[in-house]
């Protein structure tokens, strides 16, 4: 690189950009692009290259500057293909292209300085653009490299050499730091301003609706779907039921949820009585038993999950009466959340009422009704019994839970599963407990979620789609009580992980080839992606989320903290009061100036100790303070020998002084020979000071300012 | 206009005289359009950050602050304690440029220092801390005159803002009327190929003395070298009159320095006579920086307050 870089920024014409600059300029813009190819279009790529090939070509064989017309059809070929590749110019993502694709043709007016600093300026706006499509480490670091280079630009733009640019720009950058550090602290966060368009984010999660018989999408993916960590109490493997959704509405082949707004329209009631918004929940109180804190990744949905019964959160969310949340606008970027929970299934009554959840299609199923019947009958019209034996049938032959079961099309499902292929994952069994419990008129509702995650050494846990789980909700004794077939059927994935279950193994992780995650068995690759996400997950939680509450929450700490050493010094000192104070702060000062004169005087020592002409120099203005200074035209050699001969008894070591000192600059001395004698000079130096210094003491000051060197010597 | 020569006192009174390192409270900063520029993107991307909660967003803003504070700091720095010394120009006719040397010492490295005075500018690097830069400055009349007033600025490191020093020399700069040719050709004369041939006796040998010189035969007498000595054939002894030249007063002036330079040239011995001012015959460059000088001085208000 230092080979390349170089040269002037301009040519020799002082206005026109060189061909070196011009290159910097364009792989400024690689750079940039390289952050958002990702997300965008793969031609962009092919426009850089076009600009630059045209800008070359103009360089080598005198090709005629881009034309207005020629710049105009770039930007209609960039704006045609954007409404081609998305459809339409609206959206978030063509006017990123559009940012992006005019940053790229810019290049082709770009003649003087000032068009330099106008493309890095659009170059600064697009990196900043790029961070809307993540804000992982990845991206911050190429965030990084991208900055450094367009800095170096700029440097470079304003004159000196490519090489003396680049340690300008560390030095820029490095002492701006810390200053971007404080102000990033300290700086007040605030909500939006007002509302602008957002990059749509792909919903893979967690549904709404969910119908056994259809492939486990979530089992074939190894996305995030959100981390957790817990304050006080962690809960065990049986314990990590994540609610999101409450699925009440059954149409004989899906499970649906019903959003508080259709359930106050179709009962006729207030929407008051099924949602509201706060940061406590209104329906439940108690004791939470997990504090956790959610890194929440970003989502065009607002759901919120939680362990149990949500009871209170950091921020207004919208509590549910069946205890679950949401947000109250989709999530742009992954964001912090601090909630507390109940770790179990609401005790509160649902204001729906048990006639909804015991609801079922007029038909359909009738053998599954038939045995729901069956077994009410033989428990003796006793709920827990009933449902023990439910979870004894699934328990045994010939049911198998598998992840890639036969799907299932006929109209009655739950027929289909129970009597026909007893296979299935979660939502199968779920959905058919719910089924035969609703059968018999005991109110049940199946809940969407996540059960388990990963837990990570540092004691943050992962929770990725392939967790996302179905299990049933029963109204039983006043309260709602959590019941997982899955448990009976398949005891190792409540334990263990979705990834602990061998039947339909294919199916797990089948859309991501390449994920770490199916090396789990290779210690050192598994070490390496453990390390990687505490990583990640510190540099989310800790800079990413350094949103409004952790800023206050640090504001409050160190105004805490200052307030504390301000005590501590008013206690410290006698007067006890503002002068006491006024003492600690002078005497802090008073430190800090004597700390700052010792490292200079090290700078200069140091500076001396590798510069035998400034440590000569520097001998030479002392000697001329005191009235023994060097004549016009006289060599420092030539001065010190002169001063040598009036100089007493420092006259031996002046002489050395001066002998050091010709070796040092005529001789050819090898790097050792060089280093003893600097060494040498230094130490004859400090000689001088110290005879001559005794010696004009000695001396009354009787001769004045006219008296020169002879004065002295007499 | 007004408002101009306001400007320019004020920037006068700020000034400092070459030959001292710049002083801190000396050194302006102002932004630079692009400065401004800068500002506005800061503000852009904090917007950005606030209205997306973009964490990143923020960072790279309050970065770009930083660095434009840091900017103001180098760019200060840069200038700071930069010591200018000017070389004026030997001499310099009217009607073309006076080539001003600007000596500049930094101790430090410093980078992409700019030079401005009267509608010239020079740029300069001192990666060894000192250098010196030629501003060609335009001399269009003759007379003595003050010297523009030299602006240093610099906008390194980023461009963001220009630091600035104004310098004012007392030193003049005296600039010599415009030589003017003659057409008829009366006062040129072979004056010029002239050799010393004409011997004038014997000195003391010295070291460097052309053997073809050298008395040979006086050697062979008396053991003593000695070498021949030869003068000059006389030369044309003549005055340059102001009064024998027609034309307004500067077209004599332009003539008379063209007659200068060419008697001069050719070896001539000349005096000068302007009314109210009469300078000895003479010759060699002293004689004619004294001719040059008293024409560049002249002043024709003075010829007819004489002329009464």
């Amino acid at each position: 690189m230092t080979g390349r870089v170089g040269g002037e920024a301009v040519l020799a014409d002082g206005r026109m950009l060189s061909g070196a600059m011009l290159r910097q300029l364009f792989l400024g813009q690689c750079l940039v692009l390289a952050l958002h190819l990702a997300w965008m279009p793969a031609w962009l790529a092919g426009i850089a290259a076009l600009v630059a090939g045209y800008r070359y070509l103009q360089l080598r064989r005198r090709l005629g500057r881009a034309g207005v017309l020629l710049r105009l059809a770039g930007v209609g070929v960039l704006t045609g293909a954007l409404w081609l590749h998305y459809g339409t110019l609206g959206q978030m993502e063509s006017m990123i292209g559009l940012l992006v694709g005019v940053y790229l043709l810019k290049l082709l007016e770009t003649h003087t300085r000032r068009d330099g600093r106008v493309v890095v300026a659009i170059g600064l706006v697009a990196i900043t653009v790029a961070f809307l499509h993540d804000q992982g480490i990845p991206m911050a670091a190429g965030g990084l490299v991208a900055l450094a280079w367009l800095v170096h630009s700029l440097v470079w733009l304003s004159g000196g050499d490519g090489r003396r640019a680049w340690r300008e720009s560390a030095w820029l950058l490095i002492l701006s730091a810390p200053l971007m550090v404080m102000l990033f602290a300290v700086f007040p966060r605030i909500g939006p301003l007002w509302n602008l368009p957002q990059a749509d984010r792909a919903s893979t999660g967690l549904t709404d609706e969910i119908a056994p018989g259809d492939i486990a999408q979530l089992s074939r993916s190894d996305a995030r779907a959100f981390r957790a960590r817990f304050d006080g109490a962690e809960p065990t493997p049986a314990e990590r039921y994540w609610r999101v959704y409450t699925l009440s509405d059954f149409d004989g082949e899906r499970w649906r949820r019903t959003p508080p707004e259709r359930l106050a329209s179709t009962l006729g009631r207030p929407l008051g009585q099924f949602v509201a918004e706060g940061r406590r929940s209104p329906w439940l109180d108690g004791e939470p038993r997990f504090e956790a804190e959610l890194l929440l990744e970003p989502d065009s949905r607002p759901w919120r999950p939680s362990l149990g019964a949500a009871l209170a959160s950091d921020e207004p969310l919208r509590f549910l009466a069946d205890g679950t949340l949401e947000g109250t606008s989709p999530l742009a970027s992954r964001s912090l959340l601090r909630m507390s929970s109940t770790g179990q299934a609401p005790a509160n009554p649902d204001p729906a009422g048990p006639t909804w959840h015991t609801l079922l299609p007029a038909e359909g199923n009738p053998r599954t009704r038939e045995l729901a019947e069956r077994m009410w009958r033989e428990s003796g019209g006793e709920p827990r019994a009933f449902l023990a034996a439910i979870m004894a049938r699934f328990g045994g032959a010939p049911f198998r839970y598998t992840l890639s079961p036969p799907r299932l099309t006929s109209a009655d499902r739950v027929d289909e599963f129970l009597f026909e292929s007893q296979a299935g994952y979660c939502t199968y069994y779920a959905s058919a407990m719910a089924v035969l419990a609703r059968s018999v008129g005991l109110p049940a509702r199946v809940v969407a979620g996540f059960l388990g995650g990963e837990r990570h050494p540092d004691g943050h846990f992962t929770i990725r789609d392939y967790d996302a789980h179905a299990w049933v909700e029963v109204w039983l004794d006043g309260a709602w009580q959590r019941i997982d077939p899955t448990a009976a059927i398949a005891p190792e994935r409540i334990e263990e992980g979705a990834q602990a279950v061998d039947d339909g193994r294919e199916a797990f992780l089948a859309d991501a080839p390449f994920s770490p995650l199916r090396m789990r068995e290779v210690g050192w690759v598994n070490r390496l992606r453990l390390d990687w996400e505490r990583l990640e997950y510190q540099w989310q939680r800790g800079v990413i989320g350094y949103q409004r509450e952790a800023r206050n929450a640090l504001m409050a700490r160190v105004t805490a903290g200052l307030h504390a050493l301000w005590e501590r010094l008013v206690a410290l000192a006698p007067g006890r009061g503002w002068l006491g104070g006024l003492l600690g702060l002078l005497m802090a000062a008073g430190i800090a100036a004597g700390l700052a004169a010792l490292l200079r005087l090290a700078w200069r020592h140091h500076r001396e100790g590798r510069n035998e002409a400034l440590r000569i120099h520097r001998l030479q203005d002392w000697l001329a303070r005191r009235g023994l200074g060097a004549r016009p035209g006289e060599s420092p050699s030539a001065h010190l020998r002169r001063v040598a001969d009036e100089a007493g008894d420092a006259g031996p070591a002046l002489r050395e002084c001066a002998h050091h000192l010709e070796r040092l600059r005529y001789a050819p001395l090898g790097r050792e020979e060089h280093r003893e004698r600097t060494r040498q000079l230094a130490r004859r130096v400090a000689e001088v000071r110290r005879r001559l210094r005794r010696r004009l003491r000695r001396l009354p000051r009787r001769q004045g300012g006219g008296a020169g060197a002879g004065g002295v010597a007499s | 206009m007004r408002l101009a020569t306001l400007g320019e006192r004020w920037w006068r009174r700020m000034a400092i005289a070459p030959g001292s390192a710049l002083p801190q409270r000396r050194l302006f900063l102002l932004p630079t359009r692009f400065g401004l520029g800068w500002a506005v993107l800061f503000l852009l991307l904090l917007l950005f950050g606030i209205n997306y909660q973009n964490t990143l967003a923020y960072l790279l803003a309050f970065w770009l602050f930083g660095l434009g504070v840091v900017a103001l700091l180098r760019a200060w720095r840069n200038l700071l304690g930069v010591t200018p010394t000017l070389h004026l120009p030997h001499e310099v006719f009217a009607g073309g440029e006076a080539r001003l040397g600007v000596a500049l010492a930094g101790g430090r490295p410093r980078t992409a220092l700019e030079l401005h005075a009267g509608g010239a500018s020079a740029r300069i690097n001192l990666p060894e801390g000192q250098g010196e830069a030629i501003l060609a400055l335009p001399a269009p009349v003759r007379g003595e005159q003050r010297l523009p007033l030299l602006r240093l600025e610099t906008r390194w490191p980023l461009g963001l803002v220009r630091a600035l020093a104004w310098l004012e020399s007392d030193e003049r700069l005296l600039v010599y009327p415009c030589p003017l040719e003659e057409d008829e050709a009366e006062h040129r004369h072979a004056g010029a190929g002239l050799e010393a041939t004409d011997f004038a006796g014997l000195r003391r040998a010295e070291p460097g003395d052309s053997p073809a010189r050298l008395a040979w035969k006086q050697w062979s007498r008396t053991g003593v070298l000695a070498a021949k000595a030869f003068s000059l054939p006389p030369r044309q002894q003549l005055w340059l009159d102001y009064d024998a030249c027609r034309g307004d007063p500067e077209r004599r002036l332009s003539l008379l320095c063209a007659r200068v330079l060419a008697h001069h040239r050719a070896g001539d011995r000349y005096g000068l006579r302007l009314p109210g001012v009469t300078l000895p015959q003479g010759e060699g460059p002293h004689q004619r920086r004294r001719a040059l000088e008293a024409l560049a001085r002249f002043s024709p208000a003075g010829e007819r307050e004489a002329g009464r």
